[in-house]
């Protein structure tokens, strides 16, 4: 009975993270996907190597590269999150008592927390998950610990403290009642004095693993991560996305996972199991949700979702959604609008939704990795490829840890397509072919490109050439309107100007009379 | 023992390469183009590829003076220590390369090409450059590094990593030598990083009387002063598909700082708001500064009408005051722009870039590389090293036998760094890209261009320790304007 119970918990915790990921969330896989590009190369593995925790950031972005598919994104979070609670159970020496088991599910519900916050990189539930698998071997490992330490840090980071704390609390608190056993004084003055010796060897042992795991962050730091603020090397250089920051669930996680180990692993024995389970379930469920509610911002929510469903061209889902509740920010607006023109009703039902001035038809250069998504398809789609090279280009280089995109780098080589810079495209592609999800993609481009007439034959790329300015001016991006009433008036076919040059100045003339 | 297996191995060697072979009486088609060119003896082997669907490559390689080396594999990859010896045993000389490479396992020879060894030594540690994508507007990763010139080991200085936010600016060594430079860091916590013997000082030379802080530098030889201009640098895009990225100063002033007790050296002459005034440098003698003035248009409207002559004006080295100024190739009035003059160290060349327009050639695909000499003040372009591409900043080797320079020649977009050798005439030789271990997987596969290269007499020491707390400080010596 508890061992179905057992497994009956930990499925039910797997279907809801998948359900979570896949229904509720998805747009979050999505952001983690364009932020990163794993590739198959040698070169990309030592580069994740270089650092402490690169192993850890290396496995999590393998994994991450499959969100492009929604549901192998959240089957790959699902089985984290499993997998977590099942080496939690384990490293605890994985007790007959059932009462403790939800208890196991601690670390995992957190960390599904944790990454309501989207910067949080796949990384740290990996590096947790594989510091948590440890345990068990550094508990038993003696003094091995000593070489096993500089590795677990190398691979895993800072977070490959976990099985040090875990394994001298065992040595601490393991249970030895022969001294209760003891029949007379003189059999427990003999177990005192080893005790008292044993304790002390203990204590030095313990001192010097301690010390030893200072000295490796140290030293690891020094050695691999100099070119890095002392702060982000002892906390954990590729757990999150942004540069100077750390949350704080960061380090009440490990500590907490570590915390929930020794308590699982202190077999206390409970009253009333199935009541104390059924608390148990009742409190984690509820803690979760409100966790979420709390750590999910609703309006970031929203614009993931928009940028989501334009990825996949699903434009009319956009405005349903805006419908319902749209964030009151440019993003949103920009998002919206361009939905509103591929569906024919931008000057229909322009007033219709939250507007802020002509901002919000097209952004102005952003230095962040997500709001000029939106803008640079669009500008792409008008024929200004060279604004979307330099959107694409800067949304790509404010991935604040320094990874690539599949997504950007796409539209990067496509710009250069369209120029007929064909060397510099296929140096995009090149990279591209590394991948997994844009492998199929990148080879067919670099058949189009040696043979200029099969791009120009191409439908999309003749179109934008087609369209684009004939003459070569420097772009005045505030007079945007100007330059899409330049499109228009060059090839009327160029509806996508004019409609946005209307809507510019119905945008323009309502500013003014604010 | 030893004598054994190497008859044994040269035996199997000679195996591998025997069977049908086709002789092409053309030269390969290696990556980097290095036939014919001239390098330094000593320097980083001159590894290169053939074509990817070569499987396998065989080279041979004979000095005039003597000695050889053979290697094989996936591509020509030469031993550092034989290469070394090779090259220093032939200065002077001439290396021959007889290339084989093999395809659908038949081999193919090719006809054999030389490099060329040169008899003037290049006895600097090596180069110094900053690493960032052919940017837009925005970096992510960007850094100061330092390559040893005599092997493949590339060091940071510094990665913007460790001052997250902050934009890491040009690198300024005082005459290639490490133990006085300096570079601007943009950002919040913005300010000028001069180290002098290990000692780093964080800068502040915007003042009230002046338009920013210094970004473009040049030390006086002495090491007393360094001369740098003030830039508020903007980026617009072309919309045709010839050109992309136009670069360009708001407006642009140039002072000369004294490191005594930095100061700053005001002139109302290097300071007019209808001009802009830019990239200085002072003549090995410390008597003349070069630099650059164009009349301000509006930007980005009139960028094309922004063409800079080449200015010299006296220089006091006791007290730092500008003397008289005079142009010394008036490039506007020609319909041209010259920008970055760079005087050699020993006083006899001057090299600048010559573009149609414009301060930054990079961007400028005319750009070309031209030299003028000092005794006689003719010019010409530097045909020898000019590409259909632009070729761009450029400096001097210690001993002023060899300089580098930067170019967009591979692709278009990636900038990369090549170097070439000048004799006493002035003739200079094919140049060469800067030698990697894997020269097509490195450059192929690099999404960053070298920028603002130069030469290092040693290596740089530069602790990075300390430097986190210092930035974010925001403790800085503010600079002030000499009365």
């Amino acid at each position: 009975m508890d061992k179905g119970f057992k497994a009956m918990a930990t499925a039910v915790l797997g279907a809801a993270v998948f359900a979570f990921w896949m229904w509720a969330y998805p747009q979050a896989l999505s952001y983690q996907e364009q932020n990163q590009l794993f590739l198959f190369s040698w070169d990309y593995f030592r580069e994740r190597m270089a650092l402490p925790g690169g192993f850890a950031d290396w496995l999590s972005e393998f994994l991450v590269q499959f969100c492009y598919l929604r549901a192998a994104g959240a089957l790959v979070f699902a089985l984290l999150s499993v997998l977590l609670q099942r080496a939690v159970w384990r490293a605890a020496g994985a007790p007959e008592e059932r009462s403790l088991y939800l208890l196991s599910f601690v670390p995992s519900l957190l960390v599904l927390v944790y990454q309501g916050d989207v910067e949080v990189l796949a990384s740290f539930p990996v590096a947790l998950l594989l510091a948590v698998a440890l345990c068990p071997l550094f508990k038993k490992a003696g003094w091995h610990r000593l070489w096993l330490i500089p590795l677990a840090w190398w691979l895993l980071g800072p977070l490959s403290a976990i099985p040090v704390i875990v394994s001298l609390w065992g040595l601490f608190f393991s249970t030895d009642t022969s001294a209760a056993n003891a029949s007379d004084s003189a059999e427990k003055t003999v177990f005192l004095r080893r005790h008292f010796s044993d304790d002390l060897r203990k204590i030095v042992f313990s001192a010097t693993l301690i010390l030893w795991t200072g000295l490796t962050a140290f030293v690891e730091y020094r050695l691999l991560a100099a070119q890095y603020p002392p702060r982000d090397a002892f906390f954990g250089l590729n757990y999150y996305r942004l540069v100077e920051s750390l949350p704080a669930l960061q380090w009440v996680i490990p500590l907490v996972t570590a915390a929930v180990i020794l308590v699982c692993g202190l077999h206390l024995q409970v009253h009333s199991p199935r009541l104390a389970a059924g608390v148990f379930a009742v409190l984690l469920v509820a803690g979760t949700w409100g966790g979420v509610r709390l750590a999910y911002d609703r309006d970031t929510f929203e614009v993931l979702a928009y940028d989501w469903l334009i990825r996949h061209e699903r434009y009319p889902e956009v405005l349903r959604r805006a419908e319902r509740y749209q964030p009151r920010n440019a993003v949103s607006a920009c998002s919206v609008n361009f939905c509103l023109f591929t569906q024919g009703q931008l000057q229909d039902r322009l007033d219709e939704f939250y507007q802020c001035g002509t901002e919000g038809l097209v952004l102005p250069s952003i230095r962040d990795n997500l709001s000029d998504i939106t803008s640079a398809e669009l500008l792409w789609m008008m024929g200004m490829p060279n604004i979307t090279l330099q959107y694409c280009f800067d949304l790509e280089a404010s991935i604040q840890n320094g990874r690539k995109s599949g997504r950007f780098m796409r539209r990067i080589a496509e710009c250069n397509i369209v120029n007929g810079w064909y060397d510099r495209a296929g140096k995009y592609l090149d990279i591209l072919e590394k991948s997994l999800f844009y492998r199929r993609w990148a080879q067919e481009k670099k058949e189009l490109i040696p043979d200029g007439a099969l791009v120009a034959a191409d439908p999309v790329y003749s179109y934008i050439r087609q369209v684009r300015f004939k003459d070569d001016f420097i772009t005045n991006y505030s007079a945007l309107d100007a330059m899409m009433a330049l499109l228009y008036n060059q090839e009327k076919g160029n509806f996508m100007a004019a409609e946005y040059y209307t809507a510019w100045q119905r945008l323009k003339g309502k500013e003014g009379a604010q | 023992m030893r004598r054994g297996f190497l008859l044994l191995l040269a035996a199997l060697l000679l195996a591998a390469c025997s069977g049908p072979t086709a002789f092409v009486e053309e030269l390969p088609a290696i990556y980097p183009d290095y036939a014919g060119v001239t390098i330094p003896a000593g320097i980083a082997p001159m590894n290169f590829n053939l074509p990817a669907e070569y499987s396998r490559v065989y080279v041979r390689v004979s000095g005039s003076e003597g000695g050889s080396l053979r290697v094989r594999g996936r591509w020509a990859k030469f031993p550092i220590r034989a290469w070394h010896t090779l090259t220093e045993r032939n200065a002077g000389g001439t290396l021959t390369f007889t290339v084989l490479g093999r395809r659908d396992g038949r081999w193919t020879q090719w006809r054999d090409f030389v490099m060329y060894v040169s008899d003037a030594p290049l006895t600097d540690y090596g180069l110094t450059y900053r690493k960032m994508p052919p940017g837009y507007t925005t970096y992510s990763r960007i850094g100061i590094y330092q390559r040893n010139i005599h092997n493949f080991d590339e060091d940071p200085i510094i990665e913007s990593t460790l001052t997250p936010g902050q934009c890491v600016g040009c690198h300024t060594a005082n005459a290639t030598d490490p133990s006085q430079f300096l570079f601007h860091l943009r950002g919040a916590h913005g300010a000028t990083l001069i180290q002098q013997d290990g000692a780093r000082e964080w800068v502040t030379t915007k003042t009230e009387e002046t338009i920013g802080n210094v970004a473009y530098c040049y030390w006086h030889p002495g090491g007393r002063w360094f001369a740098g201009s003030i830039n508020p640098v903007r980026q617009s895009f072309w919309t045709g598909d010839q050109r992309l990225i136009e670069v360009f100063d708001l407006a642009s002033d140039l002072v000369v700082v004294d490191m005594q007790d930095l100061s700053l050296v005001v002139d109302p002459r290097l300071t007019d708001p209808d001009y802009l005034e830019s990239t200085p440098a002072f003549t090995p003698d410390g008597r003349t500064l070069y630099y650059l003035r164009a009349k301000a248009y509006e930007v980005p409207r009139e960028v094309e009408k922004i063409k800079y002559d080449l200015m010299r004006a006296d220089f006091d080295p006791q007290t730092g005051r500008i003397g008289e100024i005079e142009t010394v190739i008036p490039a506007s009035a020609e319909g041209y722009s010259v920008t970055f003059p760079r005087p050699s160290y020993d006083g006899r060349w001057l090299m600048y870039n010559k573009a149609d327009f414009s301060i930054f050639p990079i961007d400028h695909k005319e750009a070309d590389l031209w030299l003028m000499d000092l005794e006689t003040g003719e010019t010409r372009p530097i045909d020898e090293v000019n590409s259909d591409f632009s070729e761009s900043f450029h400096n001097w080797s210690s001993n002023s036998r060899w300089f580098l320079f930067s170019s967009r020649r591979a692709d278009g977009l990636y900038v990369q760094v090549y170097l070439s050798s000048i004799d006493a005439e002035g003739r200079c030789t094919k140049p060469f890209v800067l030698p990697q271990e894997n020269p097509r997987e490195y450059y192929h596969n690099t999404l960053y261009s070298f920028n603002v290269p130069d030469f290092t007499k040693a290596r740089v020491e530069f602790d990075t320790r300390g430097v986190y707390r210092e930035v974010f400080s925001d403790e800085r010596v503010q600079a002030t304007v000499k009365p």
